[in-house]
């Protein structure tokens, strides 16, 4: 391990870590543009460059090896010097046109020029033209001008996805990015190259002018698309709503974490939240007769439903998990099913259409929360509940999330068991085909308004936290789970979702000695190996 | 002062460019001597030759052959550099079409040397002469027998673009990608063609070789300077009586090259500028034209030996002018990778037309030369402060002609 | 979906295959083989870039890149002549600017154009490294030096 001095502190690093790298260790920021830690070293930007002792000029950064004893020095005159120049060569060409681009205010040209340019401007010629505004697929639109040509995007293409879309074509000052002509940008992760890039050249065409960064919060959240749970930050708009037409939610952005989805996320999980704002979502708590529905208020909801659990006998009642739930709501849930001696349970139910899975982050598996409902015994197969309310032998039927009606099921065996049911029972926070048949619907808040944890295919347990207050009545899962087990006679039940954490870590060995706190930002794992 | 004709030798023989003329006057002797020397021996024989690199950077050869890594077990490859694109450059035009088959005696002998058993020999796509001379004798080279047997040599054309003459960016565009040159670390020695290690040398160094190998390094180091042995080709063209190629000694001076050598200066007959080493090397006063030609005595000079291309300039040339095409012809070969580079050789070709349009402004070569020098030494090859030597020069040393235009 | 009209012949692809393991990694090939097709197709349309990726196993943007950095590739259909005219530093010095006019006004295109007739495309380039010849310029594959414009016209005669 190299033990090399920056800036006057020392500090030891592994072998082959960069400069970049170990000047972050020790709180020093070396403005880089090219360099990203999850792409090859490009070199071309020529914004890092330190000076080394012993060397005879500045040197990059991005490609320098820290060695034993290398002393390193990033704010000396002739740096200082370096950088400002640099900036002034990448905006020269650049339209500075920041009131338009939607990268404004999370610009590193921004951000660099105001910490290491504030030269005055002495381009006065004619500066390159590009293609402007050009989409390159759905998700990805061009501004070949802001571009400074750090070739990320090219890089991402190439290493990542290995599906090579990008390039730069020409040469000297009109290199420009772009796709081979007629082609697009399509692949299932296309959106990470507008992440990755540092200036405006690429921006993401759902969230193009529609609210400008500064007026964003941040969330640290779990991407609920499929089992690899993917870390995630969600930006919410709360500050400008007359802005977004009731969007509350701008976007999704990666979230690092080393050990599940490094800098990356799939355009399927960045774009798939609309459901939080849609008009599908559940408002409030309802109540069918024939082809009449009323709104309920919670508590007659809750007698109701609690009501009708403790009338029949337990082998009356069946229950469908959700893989989309989280371990809290699976854990007071499954405390009703205690409290009740309720057997009748299953969670997995066949997608109508197998998911779709690569070797980078998807995973065939779309639920968030597979492996934690099985390590809380509650992943049997939905068939045998269905297959009972068919037979009539289930006469209250609670469904959370699922649409039975279009999942791989027959729809007119699903059709039948509905049916043949007395009491549906509905929770989850859109409606569909199933939850219209609900005698009952108990709407939940969606990921996004409430805090949880997801345990991913590997056994690691993530914290989601709250983004947005619920939409209309709507109350988190474990909420409205723990006041049916109040109501059907329990003392009482976490007011809190790590309180309900708490108690299933207390009471399932796999989470055995994990907390809220443990977990943290980054997940820790469960005990998945056999006891 | 110009002494024996070695590279050159052959060249006035209307078949030199043939196997049997080469064998006639002594061709493949050296390859047979070699052959009985271990590789060690060879790459010591060359270091004490002071041969070095002729394409441009001037680099000791033996050293370069020397980094090449102890254990490394892989393939070794040498590539020969024929990419010759430098301005006012063209002795490597000569060695492929009027004495091939010393380029491939030199592969041959710098192959063993650095246990390579490809050589791959870049020539530029332009140069399509060149190349089917060449190509002829690499036929009757196999022919022959001298390839083919551990050692085999591919022939690849380029497709325009100034920038392959830089070896990484040769080598990047050998492996069938864009020209950009590669960061280094790792150097090609180390990691070079394909991933492996690689030694790139210019068609006039590897030429030399049979000679040296044939009359000894220390002979070859004798006709030379005491940091830069042997003879090399200077390229002179522009305003001279008889320009053309010439071979003679490192360690004649500009002056001789010129007077003596190319037949004087024509146009008004009295000197303003030379270029010395290709268009990149910056630019000499008539007052600076005593200097040697060797790397270390036009480095002294502040100027730089380059690739020998001299370019003669007499008092009716317009410094302004010649800029101008210099920037637009930097502007054009720059591969757009580098930052500074891409950006500044764009801007300033801007600034020097507008300039020599009548449209410049007291500030424009103040910013010129400030734009170069912020530049210089910041971008991953030598590209750029090829240009900034003559954006530099060119300005400084005629600022009243840049400013009489300004002035209008 | 190219394919119809962009198809070298089984000799054309034998000369492929053999160009392709002379390299260590048939991607240094992609240069000859992109001169190849040229030579076969007249020009590389993106087409023919489609088809040289589809060789090579190569994404059609790496192959574009390639085409679109270096000087050689036409992109649009050329003239039955390409004369290119050096007006680099020694060219410049020796008449170069006079010899590019005189073929602006003889051919009637300005440079970078192709007489209407399909006869010749005008360029103007970068060294040639013929400078002690120079002006000069080369036409198809031949270098002509010594330019003058009697000398241009001549050339210009001998060119159908």
């Amino acid at each position: 391990m190299p033990r090399l001095t920056i800036n006057g502190k020392e500090v030891e690093v592994p072998a082959g870590t960069n400069l970049i790298e170990a000047a972050r260790r020790v709180g020093v920021e070396v403005p880089h543009y090219c360099y990203h830690p999850g792409l090859s070293i490009a070199g071309q930007c020529r914004l890092c460059m330190v000076d080394i002792e012993k060397t005879p000029r500045p040197t990059i950064a991005c490609n320098t090896q820290a060695v034993d004893g290398m002393v390193v020095w990033t704010e000396t005159d002739r740096v200082k010097e370096t950088r400002r120049s640099v900036m002034e060569f990448h905006l020269i060409n650049h339209p500075l046109d920041c009131p338009v681009c939607d990268q404004a205010g999370e610009c590193w040209l921004q951000i660099y020029y105001m910490k290491h340019g504030l030269y005055d401007p002495r381009m006065t010629d004619e500066k390159v033209h590009k293609p402007k505004a050009v989409p390159l697929g759905p998700h990805v639109i061009l501004d070949a001008e802001r571009c400074i040509l750090c070739s990320r995007c090219v890089r991402f293409c190439d290493e990542i996805t290995k599906t090579g879309e990008l390039g730069i074509f020409h040469r000297g000052d009109h290199s420009e990015i772009g796709l081979f002509p007629g082609r697009e940008l399509a692949n299932p992760y296309s959106a990470n190259v507008v992440d990755i890039c540092p200036v405006g050249a690429l921006t993401d065409r759902d969230f193009r002018f529609q609210v400008r960064v500064w007026y964003l919060d941040a969330t640290k959240s779990i991407c609920p698309g499929c089992a690899r749970g993917c870390n995630i930050e969600v930006h919410t708009n709360r500050r400008r709503p007359h802005h977004a037409e009731g969007r509350r939610v701008a976007r999704l952005k990666p979230r690092y974490n080393a050990d599940v989805n490094r800098w990356w996320i799939c355009d399927a999980g960045r774009y798939g939240y609309g459901a939080v704002d849609d008009k599908t979502r559940l408002r409030a708590p309802s109540r069918r007769e024939g082809e009449a529905v009323a709104d309920a208020t919670w508590e007659e909801a809750i007698a109701a439903v609690a009501g009708t659990l403790g009338r029949l006998r337990p082998d009356e009642l069946g229950v469908i998990a959700s893989p989309r739930m989280a371990n809290e709501d699976l854990f007071a849930l499954r405390r009703v099913l205690e409290r009740r001696g309720i057997r009748r349970v299953g969670c997995r139910v066949p997608p109508r259409e197998p998911g779709d899975e690569d070797d980078i982050l998807i995973r065939a598996d779309k639920n968030p929360n597979a492996r934690g409902a099985a390590l809380l015994g509650l992943d049997g197969d939905a068939a045998a509940v269905l297959a009972a309310a068919r037979a009539r032998q289930v006469k209250c039927l609670w469904v959370f999330d699922h649409d039975l009606l279009a999942s791989g099921w027959p729809e007119a065996s699903v059709e039948q068991a509905l049916r043949a049911v007395e009491t549906l029972i509905f929770t989850g926070p859109n409606a569909n085909a199933t939850s219209e048949r609900a005698h009952w619907v108990l709407p939940s808040a969606a990921w996004v308004e409430r805090e949880g944890t997801y345990t991913n295919f590997e056994g690691r347990v993530q914290r989601f936290r709250q983004a947005l207050e619920p939409l209309g009545q709507a109350l988190p899962a474990w909420d409205l789970l723990g006041r049916v087990l109040v109501a059907l006679g329990a003392p009482a039940a976490p007011p809190r979702a790590e309180r309900w954490f708490g108690e299933l870590a207390a009471a399932v060995p796999a989470f055995a000695g994990l907390s809220y706190r443990s977990i943290g930002d980054a997940g820790q794992a469960a005990a998945t190996g056999p006891a | 002062m110009t002494g024996e004709r070695i590279l050159m030798r052959n060249f006035d023989r209307p078949d030199s460019h043939t196997l049997a003329a080469y064998r006639a006057t002594g061709g493949y002797a050296a390859w047979a001597k070699a052959q009985g020397m271990e590789p060690a021996a060879i790459t010591e024989e060359v270091k004490a030759s002071n041969l070095r690199g002729l394409g441009g950077a001037g680099f000791p050869t033996g050293t370069k052959w020397s980094f090449i890594p102890k254990g490394h077990t892989g393939p070794v490859y040498l590539v020969i550099n024929a990419d010759e694109g430098e301005p006012g450059t063209f002795k490597d035009r000569y060695l492929l079409e009027r004495d091939p088959h010393a380029l491939l005696e030199g592969m041959l002998i710098a192959a063993r040397a650095i246990r390579a058993a490809t050589g791959f020999v870049y020539i530029r796509g332009e140069y399509v002469e060149p190349w089917r001379r060449f190509d002829a004798a690499v036929r009757e080279a196999y022919d022959a027998g001298y390839l083919g047997k551990g050692f085999d040599v591919v022939v690849h054309r380029g497709a325009g673009a100034y920038i392959c003459g830089e070896e990484t960016g040769l080598i990047s565009s050998l492996e069938g990608k864009k020209g950009w040159p590669k960061v280094k670390p790792p150097f090609p020695a180390i990691k070079g063609a394909f991933g492996m290690p690689t030694i790139v040398n210019n068609v006039e160094t590897i030429s030399h070789v049979p000679h040296i190998i044939d009359r000894g390094g220390a002979w070859f180091a004798a006709l030379g300077t005491r940091t830069q042995g042997g003879t090399r080709m200077f390229s002179v063209s522009g305003r001279v009586a008889r320009p053309g190629v010439y071979e003679a000694s490192v360690a004649i001076t500009l002056r001789q090259l010129i007077d003596d050598l190319a037949g004087g200066v024509t146009g008004n007959g009295r000197l303003k500028g030379v270029v010395p080493g290709g268009s990149s090397a910056p630019i000499l006063r008539a007052d600076e034209i005593d200097v040697t030609m060797d790397v270390d005595g036009l480095r002294n000079a502040g100027t730089m030996a380059g690739s020998a291309g001299v370019v003669v300039m007499d008092e009716t040339v317009s410094i302004p002018e010649a800029l101008l095409v210099v920037a637009r012809f930097y502007a054009h070969e720059s591969c757009g990778q580098c930052t500074p580079c891409r950006e500044s050789t764009g801007w300033i070709y801007k600034m020097v037309r507008r300039i020599v349009e009548g449209r410049g402004r007291k500030e424009d070569l103040d910013t010129i030369l400030d734009v170069a020098r912020r530049g210089a030494g910041t971008t991953i090859c030598a590209f750029y402060d090829g240009a900034v030597g003559p954006y530099l020069s060119y300005i400084e040393k005629f600022r009243d002609e840049f400013e009489a235009l300004i002035a209008k | 979906m190219t394919a119809s009209r962009v198809q070298f012949s089984g000799e054309q692809l034998a000369e492929v295959r053999r160009l392709q393991a002379l390299y260590p990694d048939r991607r240094g090939a992609l240069l000859p083989v992109l001169h190849m097709a040229q030579d076969a197709f007249g020009w590389v349309s993106l087409d023919v870039e489609e088809y040289v990726a589809e060789l090579f196993d190569l994404s059609p943007a790496h192959v574009h890149e390639v085409v679109t950095f270096y000087t050689l590739y036409f992109r649009q259909p050329k003239g039955r002549h390409v004369v290119a005219v050096c007006h680099n530093l020694s060219c410049h010095l020796a008449g170069a600017k006079t010899i590019l006019g005189h073929l602006k006004t003889r051919l009637g295109v300005e440079v970078g154009a192709t007489t209407p007739d399909g006869r010749v495309t005008l360029l103007a380039v970068e060294c040639l490294c013929a400078c002690e010849r120079a002006p000069m310029m080369q036409v198809d594959d031949r270098y002509e030096l010594d330019l003058t414009p009697e000398k241009v016209d001549r050339i210009l005669e001998g060119l159908r």
